[in-house]
């Protein structure tokens, strides 16, 4: 019983962080219909800004998670002004397959730059504590990203459905033209949107080095992950993605454990099929 | 209409750039070939996954064919006093990317052999690159020199041109056991139970095979296999399985990121087995000590060589220093400088043979056995089939990161601390 | 408009073909085996992305898993080859059509979703495939299955000293699947899938019936794809797993059709005769150097290549042919009719 709990606790704040990168992607995909291929090596820059603002300036991951944040704010708005943009309203592939030139181009210019070695960040604040409570044990970096995913999500959740430019927002995505008619800068929201995509993702990656080593390969397999949860969550439900981040993060750590370590993306892969089989939309999709 | 829309013009400029591409395509390096040279083709995982090890391997290389063609009196190794080989003779390199997968690898090998014109190929860290390269090279009648691929298989297949100088996976396998033997005998340790844990690959799934093999061939019991994805974003049930199979002894095959992933969820799990041998890998790169601090301590593994050897193989320090102008400060390690010893076995062969005949080279390279100071025991010699029969390891264990030599005791220079201290006591 | 005798445009496709079986007699080329390489693998590239035209081109199902059909067809060459140490040819024959059942089974529920979702579910069955076939012994699992050295020839479908048998293997392959693909754009099937493509419930209002139409698009896309996998293991004489049925490999079949002009007969072999000499010669050029250089203007290029002509290379070959004809037009002295 107790391994369940502990399998079940780490499995549910990696999920927590599957869930933080997921929201990111998530908004992008609801409301411009736009897949970011590139959005695991948004990650990867994340984290690597977060380690040498660690390693150069002695900034805490923990500080670094703003700079981080913006940073990728900035890198997604660029994005959109250079790529993104040619490709609204084009078929979907189009702007997939930009973006996979664009994670190709980042991940290996990140090895060019900063060498294929991959880089851990010493001495963080958070780095290798644990919070025991009876047999329990709780990692408190995965803990703190995990709280900190919380808040993230809960905020962009509240902007979307109680700020005017949420309402924006989601006028946008229902209906562009309609949207641009009541005198919505839609351009502009692009923009934003894929800046704050951008933002969420950055602040996951700001926070992992101080528990994941950062090397050019770190995000691909997140990138993945966050695919299958907004998906299984249902086409740009933030609360889907959530929910979907947690399941996902569930069901890797207890097949991990309780069928055998090889078959928990199997597992995860297998739920995705699973659910979509039977809502066809995803958990919160209409 | 006569003028050309602004696209077109730039579309027909882009095509123009890659016809260019096309035009002047690789080959057109030969044209220096009267010029008294052997080139010598590289194939490494430059990109992709491994691409740490593998940009080490070429700088490695590198450094091999800088003391080979140029006078250095300060390294003891041979060849490194005269210039160049054969009378004059000097060694160019051609390099390139394997990105670790097995049909880019044969198609570099092809073309390094056909349109570079390479004289041999040195290559590949994958095992499952250096599989179809060197048959390419093997039906083309060119050497192909394997520094450092430890699959067993690569030297069981009675080539004729292939040559590999580290020690195979199944040796490193009966050496653990060895070393598991021992300490059950010295320290009373009663390890009875085994656990494995390797990344599901080539190289992973090979050396967890061969360990099982030589396990149970010493009379342990494997009582858990844990492989997992390599680049995986957290290795959490992999570690609670072992814990719960609480094995004494884990034998590790786990590369790069994701030895630190490993050793820092085991830490996180609060627990550690009484023993953890790995094989050449992750625990083995000398940036691991600095990246994990105290917490790489007191795991163990085989090495062909770490810095710490230095009095065993005093010929390196000199060497080193080149390497490490090429690696930012990085030393070598076991696996990259089995590459540097394959370039100058390779070398020396071609110096002795006195021809650049490939038969004569091959047959020189078979009949003789070679000093190589920057091997462990400092002599290298093949058995057909092409493995160096003299190829030796030493287990050591990270102490204040450092590696200490602790098996076979007559090479030792530390002592062993078993078990492993639990992670809050260091 | 239907001509009696060649069609035009099928004229100046046998023409080109003429060409193409004459190219091993230029010495320049065969003198080179690189180029013969890049040939090769442009020929096998267009080919498999025009077998994966069928159903994410003509039919609009975009599928990111033929990975796996591509998979089933090279382990099916190769486990005949290396664990029953026969020849590749009953192995070809199952893979293609486990492939085709296999492509049946997993996609009736899978038709089911829609747009993204369908796409993500065709990733997570590459995925499920990749994980399974590296831990399953039999098929070789992680460690892959290495060609023993074994008589050349068709028999065996191997060649060692020369690339002209595989050049015409290929080039056999190119004429099966794009002969397959010409016939189906004038058949009443391929009138079916686009129907489909267009819109589902128009098509089933006409009484088509998308499933079947869908189900049979696909199983004749996996067999094709099978095969293609089955000439790549030949002629790289080694399967394993990350190499053939890996989510790179599938995203190359999207890539090259998309970037040619998907939908079009011409497009996926105007995407592979663009994109496979671009990542062969970048990685010859570039790649030895290390850091990533060829990658890097690899993923610049395709950036450039997609935002600039999103409509893919087969827009510039119809703005050039354009071009040529309101030349020809003008010269005539005839009015351009129809042409904006």
């Amino acid at each position: 019983m107790e391994t369940f709990v502990q399998v079940l606790i780490d499995g549910m704040l990696n999920g927590m962080v599957y869930a933080l990168v997921a929201a990111g992607l998530c908004l992008i995909w609801g409301v411009m219909d736009v897949i970011n291929f590139a959005h695991g090596e948004y990650l990867m820059v994340a984290m690597y800004v977060s380690y040498w603002l660690g390693f150069l300036l002695k900034v805490d991951p923990l500080l670094s998670v703003v700079a981080a944040g913006v940073f990728i704010f900035i890198l997604g708005a660029v994005t959109y002004q250079l790529i993104i943009r040619y490709t609204i309203g084009r078929p979907g592939l189009v702007a997939l397959l930009a973006t996979f030139g664009l994670a190709v181009f980042l991940k290996n210019l990140c090895m060019n730059w900063f060498s294929p070695n991959f880089l851990i960040l010493s001495d963080t604040w958070l780095g290798d504590k644990t919070l025991q409570l009876g047999n329990i044990i709780f990692p408190v970096p995965q803990l703190v990203a995990a709280l900190l995913a919380l808040v993230v999500i809960g905020l962009i959740y509240a902007m979307i459905n109680t700020t005017r430019f949420g309402w924006a927002i989601q006028a946008t995505a229902l209906d562009r033209d309609a949207a641009e008619l009541m005198g919505i800068n839609t351009e502009r929201i692009y923009l934003v949107i894929f800046g704050i995509g951008g933002a969420c993702v950055g602040i996951a990656g700001g926070i992992m080095p101080s528990y994941l080593a950062v090397h050019p390969e770190v995000g691909s397999m997140f990138g993945l992950i966050a695919f299958v949860c907004v998906a299984m969550g249902g086409f740009g439900s933030i609360p889907g993605a959530f929910l979907a981040g947690l399941l996902v993060g569930s069901v890797e750590a207890l097949a991990g454990f309780y069928i055998a370590p090889v078959f928990k993306y199997i597992a995860v892969f297998g739920l995705y099929l699973t659910v979509v089989f039977l809502r066809p939309k995803g958990i919160f999709g209409w | 209409m006569k003028h050309r829309s602004p696209r077109l013009k730039s579309w027909i400029l882009f095509m123009a750039v890659i016809g260019m591409l096309l035009g002047f395509g690789p080959g057109a390096g030969s044209l220096l070939a009267a010029e008294k040279i052997i080139k010598i083709g590289t194939i490494f995982p430059l990109t992709g996954p491994v691409a740490t090890a593998g940009q080490r391997c070429q700088a490695a290389v590198q450094t091999a064919v800088e003391i080979i063609n140029n006078k250095h009196p300060e390294i003891k190794v041979p060849l490194a006093k005269q210039e160049g080989i054969l009378n004059g003779y000097k060694i160019v390199l051609v390099h390139a990317d394997s990105q670790g997968k097995a049909d880019v690898g044969k198609a570099e090998a092809e073309r390094l052999l056909n349109q570079e014109g390479v004289w041999a190929l040195i290559g590949s860290y994958n095992s499952s690159v250096s599989k179809p390269a060197s048959f390419v090279a093997e039906r083309m009648k060119k050497i192909f020199m394997c520094g450092s691929s430890s699959s067993a298989a690569l030297t069981q297949r009675d080539m004729k041109y292939f040559f590999r100088l580290a020690p195979t996976d199944a040796t490193e396998s009966v050496d653990f056991v060895e070393v598991l033997k021992w300490v059950n005998k010295k320290k009373k340790g009663s390890v009875k139970t085994i656990g494995v844990i390797y990344e599901n690959s080539e190289f992973g799934k090979h050396a967890a095979e061969e360990a099982k093999k030589a396990a149970e061939a010493g009379g342990f019991k494997v009582i858990t296999d844990v492989p997992f994805t390599p680049g995986a974003t957290n290795l959490d049930s992999e570690v609670q399985t072992l814990k719960k199979a609480n094995p004494d002894a884990v034998l590790g095959a786990v590369l790069g990121a994701d030895y630190s992933l490993w050793v820092r969820t085991m830490k996180k799990a609060n627990w550690k087995p009484r023993i953890i041998i790995n094989y050449c890998s992750g625990y083995q790169d000398p940036v691991i000590t600095k990246q994990l601090g105290a917490d790489a301590d007191f795991f163990m593994g085989s090495s062909g060589y770490s810095p710490q050897f230095a009095s065993l193989m005093p010929a390196v320090a000199a060497v080193e220093k080149i390497f490490m102008t090429k690696t930012n400060g990085v030393p070598f390690d076991g696996n990259s400088i089995q590459e540097a010893v394959a370039m100058l076995v390779l070398a020396q062969a071609i110096e002795k043979a006195g021809s650049l005949d490939t038969e004569k080279v091959v047959k020189t390279l078979y009949e003789n056995t070679w000093d190589s100071p920057l091997s462990l025991g400092g002599k290298v010699a093949f058995a057909k089939g092409g493995q160096n029969i003299k190829a030796q390891s030493i287990v050591t264990q990270l102490q204040r990161g450092e590696y200490r030599r602790i098996y076979p005791e007559k090479m030792a220079d530390g002592k062993i601390v078993f078990p492993m201290k639990p992670w809050d006591k260091k | 408009m239907q001509h009696k005798g060649i069609h035009k445009k099928d004229a100046y496709w046998l023409g080109f073909i003429a060409l193409l079986t004459m190219l091993p007699m230029v010495p320049a080329v065969t003198a080179n085996s690189f180029h013969m390489h890049v040939v090769i693998l442009i020929l096998l590239f267009a080919s498999m992305s025009q077998a994966w035209n069928i159903i994410g081109g003509y039919c609009g199902q975009v599928s990111f898993g033929h990975s796996v059909f591509f998979g089933i067809g090279a382990y099916g060459a190769g486990m005949a080859v290396v664990t029953y140490g026969g020849m590749p040819w009953p192995g070809i024959l199952i893979g293609v059509v486990l492939a085709a059942v296999v492509a049946v089974v997993i996609s009736y529920p899978c038709f089911k979703l829609s747009g993204h979702y369908f796409a993500i579910a065709t990733f997570a069955i590459v995925e499920i495939f990749h994980r399974t076939f590296l831990v399953w012994d039999w098929v070789g699992g992680a460690l892959g299955l290495d060609y023993p050295l074994v008589k050349e020839g068709l028999t065996n479908l191997m060649w060692y000293d020369t690339k002209t048998g595989y050049y015409y293997c290929a080039l056999v392959l190119f004429l099966l699947i794009f002969g397959t693909v010409r016939w189906l754009e004038g058949h009443r099937f391929g009138y079916y899938m686009r129907a489909v493509r267009e819109g589902q419930e128009t098509a089933e209002s006409l009484g088509v019936n998308s499933t079947v139409v869908k189900l049979a698009a696909i199983a004749l896309s996996a067999a094709l794809t099978a095969l293609c996998g089955a000439f790549f293991a030949q002629y790289n004489l080694r399967v394993d797993t990350p190499m053939v049925m890996s989510l790179d490999m599938s995203m190359k079949f999207v890539l090259i059709t998309v970037l040619g002009g998907s939908g079009t007969l011409v497009g996926p072999l105007l995407g592979a005769a663009v994109l496979i000499p671009l990542q062969e010669y970048t990685r010859a050029f570039w790649g030895g150097m290390g850091g990533g250089v060829d990658l890097i203007i690899f993923g610049l290029l395709i950036i450039l290549m997609v935002v600039k002509q999103p409509a893919g290379m087969i827009g510039i070959f119809y703005a050039v042919r354009k071009r040529i004809l309101k030349r020809n037009i003008a010269a005539k002295g005839e009015s351009a009719d129809g042409a904006p």
